[in-house]
């Protein structure tokens, strides 16, 4: 395939910018970290968000290939071997400059480095680490970079690029292995979790590093780090097992953690699939985010199923919440879903749908409740059940004081209490509350699916009106007594 | 009623609250007014005096007796766009003055509330800012920012764009309150008002940023998903009052709104 690498920089931006823009990931987020005297940058552990796109998203990380080229044929994937594209890849140097300058002018947060495979695995992943070692140390940029571990390079390499960046990240793409093997040929389960049991086991090894140097606070120090290269990392590819030993450069290995995307609705997978492994993942590979990603056809290819109504928006948009109570909320996942309810409820949130297949837990009495209690009522987050605890202590709590703390009445009235009363008369029962929940719930919903088209109530396809018109009703129609 | 008048800045409502909690009328028979206020009958208007000692005198009891967090939000209490923010301020000070530390997660007391509700206000707006803030390079490789913000958070943004660009001059100029944090490279950063014609002369002039600007619009045209589009939630997430500041913007049909200048 012919690369063309005497381009316009616009228009290698623009190509390889459009390349990268099905990849979810594009949080700036893990890691804080003050600026330093003679760099450019620094890092903050919620991100900063700098942009938002047409589609609504954020922009906060510069987000390219390195090069569209592949010899994957994955078949859900812009870049793949087989589709007729424009093949074009940045310089180490192009690269550096764009960031470098979109950075001084706080257009963007960092970089996200991402990358087709050119001719190898271990091929690409230098040219990233090239890109990498260039920008830390020539340009002394101290932002943030996310960059993709590329399945299948040497471990050795892995680890160089860790040390550089700031999060990394492997796609499992398919939630299972029949899926990957469907749409994935070149990708196998096992190439793709090797490389994160490896950023994993650095990590853990840093911290446990930490612990016995008694040293606080981040960054090895200089001096205490010995220099460990690619020839002395102890690399055992039966068993996955590699630990780095110490920081090449005085930097901490993967200080942000790392993450991983699934697409959802390319494969016949459902919700209960995917949560259980985006579960697996938290708790065996302690990701610190997995991304899930509406499918988009890009490639007419019949492998690819045709989902009516565009990309499963709403789908997403529930995983998501469902992602939220798995780390923050502390649900596991058998209890949102099971085998036999394998999909999330169109109309309610995950958080509703459970609270009302669980009526025997509440109401819950806001003053007395613990903490863990008052995060499972719908309605309430981490901040207002943070808050009502802080708040309770000097004070009896009503139901005006929680609307100042933040906390969703529309919702949280059903399942509350204050000093044993509830806001409104209310009877405990699924139907009941469910046919509430759903007035409010329902037009976000119908929202999310139908965010582009409008279109006129009809009397007759919306309320059912199917009884034949009679003779009286025209009579009583011409004179108006109806 | 006695009535006491301070100006906009921090220290000034300082100054405000000291004048009005030493002048032993009680507190009920006080309040702190912006000037320019109406009017009102039967009361008493006095103008506070700004000296840096009163300003000292009342930061040192807050930060003393009270916490260092508390201070921190009244500071940023301060700071908001309210325009009856001292005379919360004095209201909490009461609160926090008479049940100590903690008071300020008592969210259910409306005086503990305001301050909560000015605090959240301006974080978010100062979250907003640190992103949507847009640098442009003039002569000589100075970064100009212009900011709009509704609360007075460029105190807040030049501290976050010392740390970060230390090796950078820069100018962010509040295009409102006529403001200005210059930063010189590998120095401090100085508050300077800017309301003076040579100023006025000096940020209008055109630069040739033109390369990197077309760069970026580039970047964001192509980075959004046709089939996801979704005008609201790109409104949700980035109203469309930053968006005259931000050049990826520049041109489009709904951002007609000019820079108050």
């Amino acid at each position: 395939m012919l690369l063309q690498e005497t381009m316009e920089l616009q228009e290698k931006l623009r190509i390889l910018s459009d390349a990268a823009k099905y990849d979810v990931a594009c949080t700036s987020s893990g890691v804080t970290r003050g600026g330093k005297k003679d760099g450019l940058g620094n890092t903050f552990a919620s991100g900063i968000c700098h942009s938002f796109s047409a589609d609504g998203r954020c922009i906060s990380l510069l987000k390219i290939l390195f090069t569209n080229q592949c010899i994957q044929d994955c078949k859900y994937c812009i870049n793949r071997r087989s589709n007729d594209v424009v093949r074009t890849a940045f310089t180490p140097e192009e690269v550096c400059t764009l960031t470098m300058e979109f950075y001084r002018r706080n257009y963007i947060e960092g970089l996200f480095l991402s990358s087709g495979i050119l001719h190898s695995p271990n091929y690409t992943m230098e040219l990233i680490y090239q890109t990498l070692y260039r920008l830390r140390n020539e340009c002394h940029f101290n932002g943030y970079i996310h960059v993709k571990a590329i399945p299948g390079a040497d471990a050795g390499l892995v680890e160089q690029v860790g040390f550089l960046a700031d999060r990394m990240s492997v796609n499992l793409e398919l939630p299972t292995a029949a899926g990957l093997a469907a749409l994935a040929p070149g990708k196998t389960r096992e190439k793709i979790l090797a490389p994160m049991r490896q950023v994993q086991r650095g990590i853990a090894a840093q911290n446990v590093r930490y612990l016995e140097s008694g040293e606080k606070g981040y960054g090895l120090r200089q001096g205490t780090s010995s220099r460990i290269g690619m020839a002395n990392s102890v690399s055992h590819p039966g068993r996955n097992v590699w630990l780095p030993e110490s920081g090449r450069t005085g930097r901490n290995f993967v200080p942000a953690g790392q993450s991983t995307q699934m697409i959802v609705g390319a494969t016949p997978e459902n919700d209960y699939q995917m949560i259980r492994v985006a579960e697996a993942l938290y708790q065996n590979y302690d990701l610190k985010r997995v991304f899930y990603s509406a499918f988009v056809r890009i490639n007419d290819d019949s492998a690819l199923p045709v989902l009516a109504g565009g990309p499963p928006l709403l789908r997403e948009h529930r995983l998501y919440q469902a992602d939220w109570l798995l780390r923050f909320y502390g649900f596991r996942a058998e209890e949102l879903l099971s085998e036999k309810k394998p999909n999330f409820n169109v109309l309610l949130d995950p958080k509703c749908d459970w609270a009302l297949r669980h009526l025997e837990q509440f109401p819950v009495e806001i003053n007395r409740a613990d903490y863990h209690t008052l995060l499972r009522v719908p309605g309430l987050g981490v901040n207002s059940a943070r808050r009502i605890v802080a708040a309770r202590r000097g004070a009896v709590l009503n139901f005006a004081d929680l609307k100042k703390l933040g906390v969703v009445l529309k919702r949280a009235l059903y399942f509350i209490t204050c000093s044993g009363r509830t806001m409104y008369p209310i009877r405990l029962d699924e139907n009941y509350i469910t046919s509430q929940l759903i007035g409010t719930e329902h037009q976000k919903s119908w929202e999310l699916e139908h965010h582009a088209s409008y279109r006129q109530l009809s009397l007759f396809d919306d309320y059912h009106i199917a009884a034949p018109v009679t003779s009286a009703d025209r009579e009583s129609v011409r004179t108006g007594t109806l | 009623m006695t009535i006491f008048l301070c100006g906009e800045e921090v220290e000034e409502i300082w100054c405000g609250i000291y004048d009005a909690w030493m002048s032993r009328l009680g507190h009920e028979q006080v309040r702190l007014e912006p000037a320019g206020c109406n009017l009102d009958l039967f009361c008493e208007y006095r103008q506070v005096i700004t000296t840096p000692e009163k300003a000292a005198k009342v930061t040192d009891s807050i930060r003393t007796r009270l916490s260092e967090s508390c201070y921190e939000q009244i500071y940023k209490a301060a700071l908001s766009q309210d325009p009856f923010r001292g005379d919360k301020i004095y209201r909490f000070l009461i609160l926090a003055f008479a049940l100590g530390n903690g008071v300020q997660n008592r969210l259910q007391l409306p005086a503990v509330y305001e301050i909560f509700q000015m605090n959240r206000n301006l974080t978010r707006e100062y979250d907003h800012m640190r992103g949507f803030t847009r640098f442009f390079q003039m002569q000589e490789g100075i970064l100009l920012g212009k900011i709009g913000p509704k609360n007075d958070i460029i105190t807040l943004l030049a501290a976050h764009f010392a740390d970060r660009m230390p090796q950078e001059n820069w100018i962010l100029y509040d295009c409102g309150r006529k403001k200005a944090a210059v930063h010189q490279a590998g120095r401090g950063w100085v508050l300077v008002r800017a309301d003076s014609a040579l100023w006025e002369e000096r940020l209008s002039r055109e630069t040739d940023e033109a390369v990197f600007e077309t760069l970026w619009k580039t970047f964001h045209s192509s980075i959004a998903i046709a089939q996801r589009r979704n005008p609201r939630c790109q409104m949700n997430m980035l109203p469309l009052r930053f968006r005259p500041y931000m050049v990826e913007f520049e041109g489009t049909p709904e951002n007609r709104a000019k820079i108050s200048e």
